[in-house]
């Protein structure tokens, strides 16, 4: 790992937005860390805010103010870390489920999407389902992206489905889960038709529906 | 009331967190319709009081007391809690947006009225009210309220500075209407979601300050939600008469942190044990807890929190009679 992208992990850590757009900067000027190397330290830089809030150490606003140190440096990564490629087409709806406010795992995805091609609606964050549903009709969309962290969302994730369903639009559309509590058995359980874990692999799910 | 007067009851008082969540589905209405309805409040606070035989009712505001007092629009569905859709402020330039509420419009402070004048000597009536810490939170968006701490903590002095009035006005109105001790709520204080140094710096100074004031002529009973210990000298220090302590909280080291004098109200858990547990859950919660608080006789039997909707009748049933029979001096 370098240096820079070191210290931009602890940038993150210390919630510092100031220096991790600096090092962002850094990073993009350097041109030597790759995309995934990048993520990977994105996400481990949040894991250890995750680790100090269950120790204690950190409280939320001490998370806030990483999610914000990790908002103003992607301003500057995204054109770097997601190539514009362009090279898929579709509609993409995406937000986090009711009861969830995550937003920094949905915010990455949502920049490799659009960098990929794809036409994507942010819906945000503690989506109900009806906004889901609107969204889905209103746009045309190809493939709905749930992101949910939490456990507890499960009885969201399963009306939006059911919902889907009633209004006739269920065999129009692939729906892809994702999130930090997320595995395949409950992507299986929910009955989602794709489920992903990190950039990389949400864009060849993406890529594998949009060609079925 | 003896407790709260200073002196020493023969019996453990009982006044569990009973609000317009759990107690329309006493006299069988939605929640909406009891939100939006402050009659229909008054009859299922005084339903559920009669029929579970408690010693204090909750005397809620109609019409959302709280949010939509400053102005943010609420919306609530079915039985669903409350939700704020919109906040009011984005910036600095809002801050003159927050109104000074008129408690006593469109009939929002029926139900307190009316349960002030119908209750008899056998129960206390208290009133609750939001801090200017947790309106703040409210009018600016809990999230952007707290990375406001680090972002601009100016901003978030003077924003509960400008939600004080508020406070005031609404306690002030509760005083007036014939309260006998006003709840203060400080939900988002807790060391469960804000650092005890942010507790200090944001919310403790503006605490003291309302109660000062309102306490002055009422006792005051303060809330905070989930886990309080590590800021409970200072809750002490506050002015509060009581401290209403969640079921986190352990009993025996929170008594030990404030010391012997000031009351205790607390501390079962609404949700593990009145709404997921069963009978004898509450009666063992009830037991441990006497058995810290009995010799003191600074203690009034209570939920830590909103006792919810899903909760079993049976279990605010066993907690009524469980502190009965536990808790006789
Ligand atoms: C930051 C954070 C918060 C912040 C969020 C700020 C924000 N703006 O997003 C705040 C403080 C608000 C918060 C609140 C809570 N949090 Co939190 N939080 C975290 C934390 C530390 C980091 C999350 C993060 O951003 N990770 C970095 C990103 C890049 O990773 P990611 O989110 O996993 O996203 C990647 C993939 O999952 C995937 N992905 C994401 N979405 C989607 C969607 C699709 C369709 C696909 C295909 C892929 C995909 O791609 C992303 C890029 O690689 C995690 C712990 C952790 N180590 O993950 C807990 C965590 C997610 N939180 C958790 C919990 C429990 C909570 C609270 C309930 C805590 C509480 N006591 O109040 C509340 C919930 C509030 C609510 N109603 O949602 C739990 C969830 C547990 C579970 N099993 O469900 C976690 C895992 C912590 C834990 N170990 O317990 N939290």
């Amino acid at each position: 790992m370098t240096d820079t992208l070191e210290r931009f992990q602890q940038a993150i850590v210390e919630g510092d937005a100031d220096e991790s757009t600096a090092l962002a900067q850094a990073i993009v000027e350097e041109g030597r860390a790759t995309p995934d190397d990048i993520c990977e330290q994105l996400s481990r830089a949040m894991d250890t805010v995750g680790g100090r809030y269950e120790t204690g150490e950190y409280f939320i606003p001490e998370m806030l103010r990483s999610a914000d140190a990790v908002e103003r440096a992607m301003a500057v990564l995204e054109p770097y870390l997601f190539q514009q490629e362009h090279d898929q087409s579709g509609i993409v709806v995406m937000g986090t489920v009711k009861g969830d406010i995550h937003n920094i795992g949905k915010n990455i995805i949502i920049s490799a999407l659009k960098a990929a091609g794809y036409q994507v609606h942010d819906l945000g964050v503690n989506v109900s389902t009806d906004k889901f549903i609107n969204a889905v009709r209103e746009t045309g969309a190809d493939l709905l992206l749930l992101s949910a962290f939490t456990t507890s969302t499960k009885p969201a994730l399963l009306d939006i489905l059911a919902r889907l369903e009633e209004e006739g639009l269920r065999s129009d559309i692939k729906v892809i889960s994702g999130g930090a509590s997320h595995s395949e058995k409950f992507a299986e359980e929910v009955g989602v038709d794709g489920f992903a874990t990190d950039v990389k692999s949400t864009l060849a799910v993406c890529r594998r529906m949009m060609e079925a | 009331m003896a407790v709260l007067e200073g002196e020493t009851p023969d019996t453990v008082p009982i006044v569990p967190v009973i609000d317009g969540y759990f107690a329309p589905r006493v006299i069988g209405r939605a929640n909406d319709e009891c939100y939006m309805d402050g009659g229909c409040l008054a009859d299922a606070l005084m339903a559920s009081r009669e029929r579970f035989g408690y010693d204090g009712v909750l005397a809620e505001m109609g019409l959302g007391p709280d949010p939509s007092v400053l102005g943010c629009p609420v919306e609530i569905e079915g039985n669903d809690v409350p939700l704020v859709v919109e906040t009011l402020i984005g910036g600095r330039d809002d801050l003159e947006r927050i109104p000074v509420p008129d408690p006593w419009a469109d009939g929002k402070m029926e139900p307190v009225t009316r349960l002030v004048s119908e209750a008899g000597d056998g129960y206390v009536v208290l009133g609750s009210v939001r801090s200017p810490f947790e309106y703040a939170a409210t009018v600016r968006g809990l999230m952007e309220f707290m990375t406001d701490f680090y972002r601009d903590p100016g901003f978030v002095h003077d924003l509960v500075a400008a939600t004080r009035p508020a406070t005031l006005a609404v306690g002030r109105a509760l005083i007036e209407a014939g309260i006998d001790a006003l709840v203060i709520k400080d939900s988002f204080a807790s060391s469960s979601m804000i650092s005890p140094d942010h507790y200090s710096e944001f919310a403790f100074p503006s605490e003291a300050e309302v109660i000062a004031e309102l306490g002055a002529e009422v006792p005051v009973i303060l809330h905070i939600c989930r886990n309080s210990l590590p800021i409970l000298p200072q809750m002490a220090r506050t002015g509060a008469a009581v401290l209403e302590l969640d079921g986190p909280v352990d009993l025996k080291a929170a008594r030990e942190a404030i010391g012997p004098g000031i009351v205790i109200k607390g501390n079962i858990d609404a949700v593990a044990v009145i709404e997921k547990g069963g009978v004898e859950d509450v009666e063992a919660a009830v037991r441990a807890a006497m058995d810290v608080e009995k010799a003191g006789r600074r203690f009034i039997l209570s939920t830590g929190d909103s006792i919810p909707l899903p909760a079993p009748e049976e279990n605010v049933a066993a907690l009524v009679e469980s502190g009965r029979r536990y808790g006789r001096y």
